[in-house]
């Protein structure tokens, strides 16, 4: 059975002289104990469709399920407080007038009657999963921004509800603690498993934390899959290119098979991912990840071989980033730290077929109104 | 377990559908809180105007009507705007209001300069004793300058005749155009410096910098600069004084009437409350309805500057020690200057009031007259009956007023700043008015409503709360509005995803957060309702006397020595309240 259900949402914010429409015909299944991430750029309509599932925001039309019982339709509301949720906002928005304790408690107290012993235990508990059981008599005020942001983690965790909605958890820490919270956020999420639903427009947060991720894009969802299919086979130019930094490179399909590809391209003969909707004829995307292309100084073995010319070469620690000119279009590699080539140095781009993922022209081109915004966010 | 629904339609770009743009609507608890709250606030506010609008339409003759058929008529209008006396009110009005101002502006602007930016010795002394006759209510400064500079026998006068052997009556008359003017100007100015220096501080020192090293003199770059970058405070107060100059009795009464110089607010008041005969409402409405329009045009004005005034980036929020003017050996005449300046009107009113209080009757100051002084003017007072009503009555008036206020206030706050209702510009209105109808016009407006309606308030004390709550609400949710705008929605929501109710967020996040504005409004509203005059006395009654009208009651008598020890006692209640309230918000910044 699903946690929680979205059919046909639309949201539009009336404002002074329009309406903005915040999420357009959204419908998702999100199952038990998944973590489900909403992943775009910004003001795609990812807050507003986590507000509507929290109850914060009514939605114009649609309507939502929770665990098989409807929370709002034309005909139902249930007020966000009597929803099962535990919610962790953006801004932390932790009460600067309570206690660390007073804070985690405060879903505990006002709720149905708890003892005391019963509520401190549950607090400590809390507590004790975000790591932050020795702040427990501070004063809010008196936290970093990442032990705030622990604090409201426990604050969503402590009533144990069903669901679990985080807005941009980890947008405000420093790359380090964002790292490690991460990490911790998806060990507490399996450990107590918990429907979780993950707002963020960091790509390597939604791969790396989500069962499940759905792109969204001016208020709809553009793709929804798991974290490979979303990385590996992106359905358009648009996921492509917000999920990774891909190059592209426009084709006319020459011969397709369900064990083969192959394309005409500016650059030459590709081949690519086999894909039976691809009819011989049409023009196509070929998707390249910087990391699936290989840089060598002389020719490979690989399906696809092109020779180029080093444009740029960034050293960042983990590895080099090339920019490589090959036929007159700029291609972004990613190379090992071992061996750098410099800009001007004449190299070989390889790509494995299965590498090189092939869109549709029409497809990719329908994306493009979309991807026009996002371009922006991106960088 | 889970279903896959890509969604695959090629994206179009976002149009709202149109059928599903309407909004579900359902009355929640809190909707109907708001809605009650609007309807309310329409009551206070617009009903005034409406009834106000009613009797001056009407032929009141035989009384005011408010059900059909309306005995309709511009009988008044033609009345009024054909009696030559109201253009002489006007222009008595005008002048009145303009001087004041002028005198106001020009001696605050002097000296929040003077503490702000030079290097004036004790700026702080200065400060607050320019700040401290907040305390002091229009009413008890005009009793004192009454008591100074009346052309008989008052002290000042005397004075001068010991000194120069001048006979007669003068040479100063505190019952004069020019005296009000002074009074009403001195008592403008507390406000106003406070105002100005709030916004000297924050100006950015940085672009006046940029004007010197541009190779701007220090007069071009007060013309060009300073003065500019202050023009909205300027005009803000401006505006808002001007209103509480010409909404007034006070001045007006004690040093306007025994010279026959009338403004607008003593000619409401005496043709609603008329020494013989009865009161001719339609005639009052009717210079109520000038009073508004005179009040109304340049608060419009007031609304769009304050709105504008935020584009002014003045305010950096960065703290710097701006470079001080040294004033060489100025330094010590301005500072005379300012101890002079706060003597004259703090100081020397307060001084004659507590003499006049020990004194058993009114004369020159000699070493006889000091031997006689005695606190039988305390006892006598403060023994009657009279005086125990009216400190309760001034004390209920104030507590439940400012409650009143401060709750209207804070819901209305609500609805403003977070509701996404579609009532909400219509509470910003509202909440706008009152801050533009005259006090004097509330009061004669409150008067009609419950002369006419059955419900058994006029006459009583609560008939005053119900004026002052309506009067203090635009300054209430002035506070409010602020308070309420600095709290991060999130901390609301986040309590609701809690599983917090409504009246439960209310409860353990808003209220506990908003306390210090609430605390700082209410004593704000307290201090201004028990030094208002003017609303006890339009709705005055046997039965509701408070401290200010019983004031007013010993002066018209004739009993100086009742009024100056009442006057004392008041103002020790005010000056301490303000003292409170200005130790607690740390800054009087507020309107
Ligand atoms: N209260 C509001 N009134 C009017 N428009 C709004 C309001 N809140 C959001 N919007 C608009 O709705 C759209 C979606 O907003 P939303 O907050 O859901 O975006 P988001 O995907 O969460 O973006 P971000 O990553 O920047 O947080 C945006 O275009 C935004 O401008
Ligand atoms: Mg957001």
């Amino acid at each position: 059975m699903s946690a929680i259900r979205i059919d046909q949402l639309c949201h539009t914010y009336a404002t002074k002289n329009k309406t903005v429409t915040a999420v357009d015909q959204v419908s998702l299944d999100i199952g038990e104990n998944e973590f489900f991430t909403l992943l775009g750029p910004s003001g795609c309509g990812k807050t507003t469709t986590l507000r509507c599932i929290a109850g914060l925001e009514q939605p114009t039309s649609g309507s939502i399920e929770m665990d098989g019982v409807v929370v709002v339709s034309d005909s139902v509301l249930v007020p966000t407080h009597r929803r099962d949720i535990g919610m962790v906002f953006q801004d932390y928005a932790v009460w600067p007038h309570m206690s660390v304790f007073d804070n985690v408690a405060f879903p505990l107290r006002i709720g149905r009657k708890l003892r005391r012993a019963e509520i401190a235990s549950r607090v400590e508990q809390a507590l004790d999963l975000v790591n932050m059981s020795q702040y427990i008599d501070r004063r809010a005020t008196q936290l970093s921004g990442g032990q705030q942001q622990r604090l409201s983690l426990a604050r969503a965790l402590v009533r144990q509800p069903k669901v679990l909605l985080l807005d941009e958890p980890l947008s405000n820490l420093d790359a380090k603690l964002r790292e490690q919270m991460r990490s911790e956020l998806r060990l507490i999420q399996q450990r107590i498993g918990i429907t979780t639903v993950f707002v963020t427009h960091d790509q390597v947060e939604a791969l790396s934390l989500s069962t499940r991720i759905a792109v969204m894009s001016g208020g709809r969802v553009v793709q929804e899959g798991s974290p490979r299919e979303i990385y590996l086979e992106p359905n358009s130019r648009f996921v492509a290119d917000f999920v990774g930094a891909t190059s592209f490179v426009a084709g006319r399909a020459l011969r397709s098979s369900p064990d083969a590809l192959v394309l005409e391209t500016e650059l030459g003969t590709f081949n690519c991912r086999p894909d039976p909707e691809i009819l011989p004829g049409a023009s196509a995307l070929v998707a390249l990840r910087p990391e699936s292309l290989v840089v060598t100084d002389t020719p490979g073995e690989r399906d696809n071989c092109f020779a180029g010319e080093v444009e740029l070469s960034l050293f960042v620690g983990e590895g080099v980033d090339y920019r490589i000119n090959v036929g007159g279009q700029s291609l972004r590699a990613r190379g090992s730290a071992r061996a750098q080539f410099d800009a001007g140095d004449r190299v070989y781009v390889n790509a494995a077929a299965d590498d090189c993922v092939v869109l549709l022209a029409d497809r990719a081109d329908s994306a493009d109104t979309l991807g026009a915004e996002v371009a922006d966010a991106h960088h | 377990m889970t279903e896959l629904r890509v969604d695959t339609r090629p994206a179009q770009p976002p149009t709202a559908p149109p059928a599903a743009v309407r909004r579900r609507r359902r009355l929640t608890v809190h909707g109907a809180i708001n809605i009650i709250t609007v309807l309310v606030l329409v009551y206070l506010v617009i009903g005034p105007i409406l009834m106000l609008l009613l009797s001056s339409f009407e032929d009141t003759r035989a009384g005011v009507r408010i059900r059909p058929p309306f005995p309709w008529s511009s009988a008044n209008f033609t009345g009024v705007l054909g009696d030559s006396q109201t253009y002489r009110v006007l222009g008595t009005t005008v002048v009145f209001a303009a001087a004041g101002l002028l005198f106001a502006f020009t001696v605050s602007l002097v000296f929040a300069w003077l503490v702000e930016r030079t290097d004036l010795p004790a700026r702080g002394l200065v400060y607050v004793l320019l700040v401290a006759p907040t305390g002091m209510p229009g009413l008890i400064s005009a009793i004192a300058w009454g008591l100074l500079l009346n052309p008989t026998n008052g002290y000042v006068n005397v004075a001068l005749h010991n000194v120069f052997g001048l006979h007669g009556s003068g040479p100063l008359n505190a019952y004069s155009l020019p005296a009000m003017i002074f009074v009403q100007g001195l008592a403008l100015v507390p406000l106003t410096f406070l105002l100005i220096t709030a916004s000297m501080r924050n100006m950015s020192v940085s672009l006046e910098d940029a004007a010197r090293t541009s190779g701007a003199g220090p007069w071009t770059i007060l013309r060009k600069v300073s003065l500019p970058l202050l023009r909205p405070v300027l005009i803000g107060a401006g505006i808002y004084q001007f209103v509480t100059v010409i909404e007034a009795v006070d001045v007006p009464l004690v040093l306007g009437l025994p010279g026959h110089v009338t403004v607008f607010s003593t000619q409401v008041y005496r043709v609603t409350h008329p020494a013989f005969g009865l009161p001719d409402y339609g005639a009052s409405s009717t210079y109520g309805i000038l009073l508004l329009t005179l009040a109304v045009a340049p608060l419009l004005i007031y609304n769009r500057t304050v709105r504008r005034a935020q584009d002014f980036a003045t305010v950096t929020g960065k703290a710097f020690r701006p470079r001080r003017q040294r004033l060489g050996r100025w330094r010590w005449v301005a500072f005379g200057a300012s101890m002079l300046y706060a003597a004259v009107s703090f100081v020397l009113p307060l001084l004659v009031l507590i003499y006049a209080s020990l004194e058993p009757y009114i004369g020159s100051i000699s070493v006889s007259s000091l031997q006689h002084m005695t606190l039988a003017g305390y006892r006598k007072t403060l023994s009657t009956d009279l005086f125990v009503s009216s400190l309760g009555h001034t004390l209920v008036v104030g507590l439940t007023a400012s409650f009143a206020a401060m709750l209207l206030s804070v819901l209305l706050s609500w609805i403003i700043v977070r509701s996404k209702s579609r009532f909400a510009w219509m509470a910003d209105v509202l909440a706008f008015i009152p801050h533009a109808i005259p006090g004097v016009v509330i009061g004669l407006a409150v008067l009609l409503i419950y002369l006419l309606l059955p419900v058994p308030l006029y006459g009583t004390v609560w008939i005053i709360v119900v004026a002052m709550a309506t009067q203090y609400i635009s300054l209430g949710t002035r506070l409010t509005t602020g308070g309420i705008a600095q709290i991060q929605q999130g901390l609301e929501e986040a309590a609701q995803a809690s599983g917090a109710r409504a009246s439960q967020v209310w409860r353990h996040v808003l209220l506990p957060l908003l306390r210090p504005v609430l605390l700082n409004g209410f004593l704000l509203v307290f201090l201004a309702t028990i030094k208002n005059l003017t609303l006890p006395l339009m709705l005055q009654s046997s039965d509701n006397v408070v401290l200010s009208t019983l004031i007013w009651d010993r002066w018209d008598y004739g009993d100086v020595t009742g009024a100056a020890v009442l006057s004392v006692i008041l103002t020790a209640v005010t000056v301490t309240a303000a003292l409170v309230l200005r130790r607690l918000s740390g800054n009087g910044e507020q309107i």
